[in-house]
């Protein structure tokens, strides 16, 4: 089975050259189309129009739209991702900073997105053919039609509002202080031996999280149902049934089991959604990641950002597709076969 | 044929999530006030630790707070000593003799000198750190040290606003020996300054945490510590104050300012500031004749804007000023006159059947209600015979629009001025050379230029008192409101009210 993963890895890996370079220089190339001038940006608004000049020159901005993206291609390479407009910092450093906070929020939505999904999956499928389904089919929908940003507004009048049960701003308290280890604040804090601190910080993660996981389990718990339904369909669920086998054992060991796996396929894609769906939920919650960053960089123009963000975004991505597949190696024999 | 998953375990699996939520949540989340800290929810994080590096007018109450500026500003925009005791603008505009206090420290324990003041507004800036302030100090030929606490700034050109310039964005003083030994680059991790308060912790986006200095040379503030929450979202500010838990915010819509004025807990506040709403004109297009602007003018009732979109808070303006400041004119009105509009148009053959056209660029988002108050214009106009094809520019791209002449003939605008001074208002918006003003006119244009170098403080205000009336008579410029701040605090926070909306947490105390 390593093998296989092993191959499959090799073989993603050399896939995901030409893509990563592919989208790099779409963004490139269409962030330089964008009408804005990033050495008008780079300087205060009371420079002059010989200063801004200069600085064209400088940043390379006369030079062929190609030579300008082997130049950005090549500092890349060696890990230099430029200096942001806006903060006037590495933008590597920035990115740096702010992933750790992203994927911890998208890894834990991902989490509560599973969970919902799953169970509710598995509550469509049980309420097939009853009353309760057409309820359920429509509750399912409306969970699907609101999108994340009106989840997480909802979830700060309900749980930070009205009951005041939970905090809604930043990672940690006024007066917590922060441990900084690795940047993975939940890690960290438990590296450190603060579980004060971890608790604190899950309970500022609660409502961002189960605001981008409620509204990404719609899918899965529809793509689960029916293909429970069709997996009921086969012959192996009779002889299940024949041998005597209990409708529970039957729905988990064997139903489930082949089931999961489109949905498994969705999942991977929907995190790569999610991922991108951090972005407005991050500046709602002030919650310091990629995606608030990347909504400042928008915003100023801050085109060395974007570029970096993008393709980080890129990457990510692709790194999930990778994992998913290995999943999928692990989880359906079949496939390690051909 | 269903599985035999039961209505009870489905209820069970409710009943343990419930469970698990609420012990998850037992502790109610720290509210924000206790005696001697407060938390404020702000709109945006500072772009950079050193202070001389950006001009964000959002981020000078922040830097405020860890740093200290030469000049600093009364709440009613006076300016005062500060680290400068002295100073006087020589006859000419070309130096300025200085005093700086004696028994002012940094955060780390260096004493603040002469050596600190050149190295912030001249050495930095010939040095090639990428400033700002290498902009608005580039006439700074040198600065003279005639003693640790004494010097003279000397010009290249007349500098009739140094004074003005050393309490406005970006002139902090940087502690020169520590920047030297770390860098600039971890003098950004690690910043320090005289403030009031030293930098505890900054979470890029989301938090900025101050201790008080106890070693400040000025009076001790009564917070001992703050806290300001970066929360970009209008409507999770409104929801931090209501849940309580940051002390105030601002930038809060206008209606939502009106609703939390009824919480007995709240005090809510919309408050005017140095910030003009104007419509930045063009001397040419469709604006090439002056009956067609002043008619343009003529047309639009601010008051009604104001009572619209701002609550009616926001000062209708017949000048490029605010209320208050040097050059602003109480006795000179321009009336919203629809009669008076349709005339000057018919003079120039146009009406409501046959309308002058004209473009109309608009930021959406940039300042509070700025398209909705373009759309209101453009029916406005409408009535009186002015067709304005509305398009959406962002705010970015003004600057590059306006330098290659691609703006159109009216642009809806807001203009920040802290110092209130008038040549940051009217001088700014109608230098032909400056990147921010449309109109290219030079009659108007070179006695903008002369004031530039005028260094007789009132001389000039006269100068500019003048040219107020004169731009506006002539169409070309055309003010809209005062722009106004919106507070929500708790109502024993006490705070003081800047003209210029500064809000200072070192100024806030708690009844």
């Amino acid at each position: 089975m390593f093998a296989t993963i092993a191959k499959l890895l090799m073989k993603r890996l050399i896939v995901a050259i030409p893509i990563l370079l592919v989208v790099s220089a779409l963004l490139f190339i269409i962030l330089r189309i964008l009408p804005v001038d990033p050495a008008a940006m780079s300087l205060p608004p009371n420079a002059t129009l010989a200063e801004i000049e200069a600085k064209r020159l400088e940043m390379g901005l006369h030079l062929p739209l190609i030579q300008q993206y082997g130049i950005w291609l090549a500092q890349v390479l060696h890990g230099n991702f430029g200096t942001s407009i806006h903060f006037r910092r590495d933008v590597a450093s920035l990115v740096m900073t702010t992933l750790p906070s992203t994927i911890e929020l998208a890894v834990f939505a991902m989490l509560i997105a599973s969970i919902i999904g799953i169970a509710g999956g598995l509550i469509l499928f049980h309420v097939r053919g009853t009353r309760k389904e057409a309820g359920l089919d429509f509750g399912s929908i409306l969970l699907l039609s609101l999108p994340e940003f009106l989840w997480s507004l909802f979830l700060i009048l309900l749980f930070g509002v009205a009951l005041e049960w939970l905090p809604f701003t930043g990672r940690l308290s006024p007066g917590v202080e922060r441990p900084t280890i690795t940047g993975f604040l939940l890690l960290d804090s438990l590296l450190a031996g603060k579980p004060a601190v971890f608790w604190n910080a899950v309970q500022h993660m609660l409502l961002p999280c189960f605001a981008l996981g409620i509204s990404f389990s719609p899918s899965i718990m529809r793509v689960l149902r029916s293909s429970l339904l069709d997996v009921y369909q086969d012959d192996y669920i009779h002889q299940a049934r024949l041998r005597g086998l209990s409708e529970r054992r039957i729905l988990i060991r064997h139903g489930l089991k082949n089931a999961i796996l489109p949905t498994l396929s969705l999942m991977g894609v929907q995190f790569g959604f999610l991922f991108g769906g951090t972005l407005l939920v991050e500046v709602i919650y002030s919650y310091p990641g990629m995606g608030n960053l990347m909504v400042d960089a928008i915003r100023n123009a801050d085109l060395p950002i974007i570029q970096a963000v993008g393709l980080t975004y890129c990457i990510v991505v692709l790194v999930i597709s990778i994992a998913v597949d290995s999943l999928y190696l692990i989880l359906n024999p079949k496939l390690r076969v051909r | 044929m269903t599985s035999d998953i039961k209505r009870r375990d489905v209820l069970q699996m409710l009943a343990f999530g419930v469970a698990s939520g609420a012990l998850m949540v037992h502790a109610t989340p720290v509210l924000a006030q206790t005696s001697d800290s407060v938390t404020i929810g702000w709109p945006s994080d500072v772009p950079s630790w050193d202070p001389n590096q950006r001009f964000t007018p959002d981020a000078q109450p922040i830097y405020k707070m860890v740093f200290d500026q030469p000049l600093d500003q009364s709440p009613t925009l006076e300016i005062i000593p500060s680290l400068v005791t002295k100073w006087e603008l020589a006859a000419d505009g070309l130096s300025m003799p200085i005093e700086l206090r004696d028994d002012v420290f940094f955060h780390n324990g260096d004493k603040m000198t002469m050596e600190d003041f050149r190295y912030s507004f001249f050495e930095r800036i010939k040095a090639g750190h990428k400033l700002d302030t290498a902009n608005s100090w580039r006439h700074v030929s040198d600065i003279e040290i005639l003693s640790p606490t004494k010097g003279v700034m000397r010009f290249s050109s007349p500098a009739p606003t140094a004074p003005q310039w050393l309490t406005f964005l970006g002139s902090y003083i940087v502690p020169k020996k520590y920047m030297e030994s770390i860098g600039p680059d971890a003098f950004r991790e690690k910043p320090i300054g005289t403030g009031p308060y030293k930098l505890v912790e900054h979470q890029l986006n989301s938090r900025i945490v101050l201790e008080r200095n106890e070693a400040y040379w000025g009076p001790k503030p009564k917070m001992r510590r703050v806290t300001f929450d970066i929360i970009k979202d209008p409507s999770a500010r409104i929801a931090a104050i209501q849940s309580g838990q940051v002390d105030l915010v601002t930038s809060v819509p206008v209606r939502e300012v009106e609703r939390l004025q009824k919480d007995p807990n709240l005090a809510a506040e919309i408050n005017p500031f140095t910030r003009v709403i104007l419509l930045q004109v063009r001397n040419d297009l469709g604006f090439s004749d002056s009956n067609v602007r002043l008619a343009a003018h003529y047309a639009i009732d601010k008051a009604a804007l104001s009572k619209a979109f701002y609550g009616g808070a926001a000062v209708p303006l017949s000048v490029v000023a605010t209320p208050g400041t040097a050059a602003y004119l109480k006795d000179f009105k321009f009336d919203f006159d629809v009669e008076k509009a349709k005339a000057l148009l018919a003079k120039s053959g146009f009406s409501v059947d046959k309308p002058a056209k004209i473009r109309f660029a608009a930021t959406n988002g940039q300042f509070p209600s700025d398209y909705d108050i373009a759309r209101a214009l453009v029916q406005m106009w409408k009535k009186v015979g002015i067709e304005a094809e509305l398009e959406t520019i962002e705010y970015a791209k003004y600057f590059e629009l306006n330098r290659g002449g691609k703006l159109p003939e009216a642009t809806l605008y807001s203009f920040d001025n802290a110092t209130g001074d008038p040549e940051i208002f009217a001088g700014y918006l109608l230098n032909p050379k400056m990147p921010f003003g449309t109109w290219k006119g030079m009659e108007i244009g070179e006695k903008v230029l002369a004031l530039f170098s005028e260094p007789v403080y009132d001389k000039r205000i006269a100068g500019y008192r003048s040219l107020n009336q004169e731009a506006v008579e002539a169409g070309a410029t055309i003010p809209l409101l005062q722009s106004v701040q919106t507070v929500v605090r708790k109502k024993n926070l006490n705070y003081v009210k800047y003209g210029n909306a500064w809000i200072l947490a070192n100024k806030m105390s708690w009844s």
